[in-house]
């Protein structure tokens, strides 16, 4: 008996391994009409897995105080074997993160995913989105450059705006008056210890009400199971649909591989695209930028705050919108899961799109 | 009820586009909070400068001064004519060291505190001593210029050594042979410094060489101010040889980011590949 047996027969005994991948794999099944956009959790999950590996190993030899940060990361990037491929990683992936979950989540709604039962698994998804948006913004300012410098400054101004609790937020948010170590501390404490355990406990929560509520069947096309009323809980299983292996996990492998395809296709053709020559420029208190401009996810809601003269009026809008964003299943109340047949919904959804891509590409070349 | 409040955000959103000029000071109210970050030096210098009741010879000397490679390189009124930017009302006072403006046999000393080497090669020149015994000669100005009559400190290069300059004075004759004699030299120099600015451009940090470079060029150009053509022509070559170790590390960096775009051009293409052969394999089954 070969020795992969022996082990497979040892778990086998003790945990049914077996009657697991049965039921998980085998028996579990998602809609005939599934595409494309269902893979997009698991390629989450990957990207997820890229910024912890590339993480770790960029952790071994940065070093979060002002005096040394830029300096360990310009050793990363020139002195350790490979240090620059697993930044150029961890920096590229973290904006193919935004845009893999944002995907997500754009699928998620076009496709009317969030409706009855599923309002929880799109909170949870909805969170796990502002905590990457918030991986990337404490990310940013470990480097300790200019350009991380100066669009921290800018971005913990933003709750200034408030009345009363306002400066005491930036305050908490900087350590102080100024951004300093203090704040780099706060930061790297946020981003390696933080927000991980936090992503993935979301993440979990997430995956655990997927596999309760089974896959979403599309509104288009096919629809494998008559939907009736939500009265009680009950599973979609698709019974006339694909098994999930082996079907849908090559599906899904192709998209993991698709996914490193892109990410090293931006690190081959445009190493430079998200490390611009300002990221060799350490960060200088005492000199300000003649551009002081955020990542490209922030650009949108810079620009609109820029756009909105009361500043109070402007944050309390992103706000709104975010809480609406958030909340939005338990908003939209009505049966009809096909956002095609709902001209007005439709219309917001493409037009919020739009406004999302002009405000960006304002913000940009402005 | 939830259409009509989303869509009243998207058609507020929408106009406020037209206070795009908000811009510049949406960026000053934040930066100019107490605590927003900035921590400005205060230059009193600048502020009187650019005032409206400034004589206007003086005024543009802020604009300048900002195109100059002093300001490139951090340095500021005071560390020239000396005074305290930080007290507006004791800012030219002598008693915290307020100098002004030079004399013009003055000049060497004044910019020699900085340039120290090079002053010193200066005054044993004929340039220095035709400035002492007459108080006519060539001083730093002449060649480099200063920030008055809206001229311009530049980086210094080869080409202050020209016929134009030089004619004003004497004949170009000896200056052209020191320019030959230095010209090998400094194309390297300028070869290397393009050189750092695409490495730099392709994310790669050459501190330390850019500090090498900047101490032989310092090294190499206070030679020439001695304008003495034979000991330039004997000591150039010692100066080029001293460029060759960041020649070498220039060249291995650049042969550095071509592996790095190599490999992750192989990394790109084999998870293409395994997608593609995934996707071969993964149609769905048949009925």
């Amino acid at each position: 008996m070969g020795v992969g047996k022996k082990i497979r027969d040892w778990f086998e005994v003790r945990i049914g391994l077996d009657d697991f991948a049965r039921v998980q794999f085998n028996e579990f099944r998602v809609p005939r009409n599934s595409n494309v956009f269902h893979t997009l959790g698991l390629v989450t999950v990957v990207a997820y897995l890229i910024q912890v590996i590339t993480g770790i190993l960029l952790l071994v030899y940065y070093t979060p105080h002002p005096d040394f940060a830029f300096k360990s990361v310009q050793e990363i990037m020139n002195t350790v074997s490979f240090g620059w491929l697993f930044r150029q990683m961890h920096v590229v992936g973290s904006s193919l993160m935004v845009i893999v979950v944002f995907l997500h989540m754009v699928s998620v709604f076009f496709m009317g995913g969030y409706k009855k039962p599923r309002e929880m698994t799109w909170v949870m998804g909805g969170l796990m989105f502002l905590i990457t948006l918030l991986f990337c913004l404490s990310g940013y300012l470990l480097p300790w450059t200019q350009l991380s410098y100066w669009a921290t400054t800018v971005v913990t101004s933003f709750p200034t705006a408030f009345p009363l609790v306002g400066d005491f937020v930036s305050r908490v948010l900087r350590g102080g008056e100024y951004v300093t170590g203090i704040t780099l501390g706060r930061f790297f404490a946020l981003h390696v210890s933080i927000l991980p355990p936090l992503f993935l406990f979301l993440m979990a929560l997430h995956i655990f009400f997927v596999k309760r509520t089974g896959l979403s069947t599309p509104p288009f096309g096919l629809s494998s199971e008559q939907q009736s009323p939500w009265t009680e809980y009950r599973r979609e299983t698709h019974p006339d649909g694909h098994p999930f292996y082996p079907y849908f996990v090559k599906k899904e492998i192709f998209m993991g591989m698709l996914y490193l395809t892109v990410m090293f296709f931006f690190v081959t053709f445009f190493p430079t695209l998200f490390l611009p020559e300002e990221t060799n420029t350490p960060a200088d208190p005492f000199r300000t930028p003649s551009q002081i401009r955020p990542e490209w996810y922030f650009l949108a809601p810079y620009q609109m705050l820029k756009l909105i003269p009361n500043k109070f009026i402007g944050i309390t809008l992103q706000i709104i919108l975010v809480a609406v964003f958030l909340l939005w299943p338990f908003l939209d109340t009505k049966k009809e899961p096909n956002i095609l047949k709902r001209p007005i919904l439709k219309t917001v959804f493409f037009l919020s799109l739009i406004l999302l891509a002009v405000l960006t590409f304002w913000g940009h070349y402005r | 009820m939830r259409y009509l409040f989303l869509s009243l955000l998207m058609v507020l959103s929408l106009p406020l586009g037209s206070l795009a000029g908000y811009r510049e000071e949406f960026e000053r109210e934040f930066l100019s909070k107490p605590w927003a970050g900035e921590q400005v030096e205060e230059d009193a210098c600048i502020s009187c400068h650019v005032a409206e009741k400034m004589d206007p010879k003086f005024k543009n000397i802020p604009q300048s001064w900002k195109m100059s490679i002093h300001y490139q390189h951090n340095i500021s009124c005071h560390h020239c004519h000396g005074g305290d930017p930080k007290d507006a009302e004791m800012s030219m006072s002598r008693a915290r060291g307020f100098v002004g403006t030079p004399k013009y046999a003055e000049v060497p000393e004044f910019c020699g505190k900085c340039h120290v080497g090079i002053l010193k090669n200066y005054l044993e020149s004929g340039h220095g001593k035709a400035l002492k015994s007459t108080g006519k000669g060539p001083n730093c100005v002449t060649c480099h210029g200063s920030h008055k009559d809206e001229q311009y400190i530049k980086k210094a290069n080869i080409d202050i050594i020209n016929e134009r300059l030089c004619s004003k004075c004497h004949s170009y004759e000896r200056a052209k042979i020191m320019k030959q004699a230095l010209f090998l030299t400094e194309k390297k120099m300028g070869t290397l410094e393009e050189s750092f600015k695409r490495l730099k451009a392709e994310g790669v940090y050459i501190e330390e060489e850019e500090k090498a470079l900047f101490n032989i060029q310092a090294e190499f150009r206070t030679i020439f101010h001695t304008v003495d053509v034979s000991l330039v022509k004997e000591r150039t070559d010692e100066f080029a040889k001293k460029l060759e170790p960041i020649e070498i590390k220039v060249k291995n960096t650049f042969h550095e980011l071509w592996f790095r775009r190599n490999f992750s051009a192989f990394l790109m293409l084999l998870f293409a590949g395994m997608g593609l052969v995934v996707f071969v394999l993964s149609k769905p089954p048949r009925e």
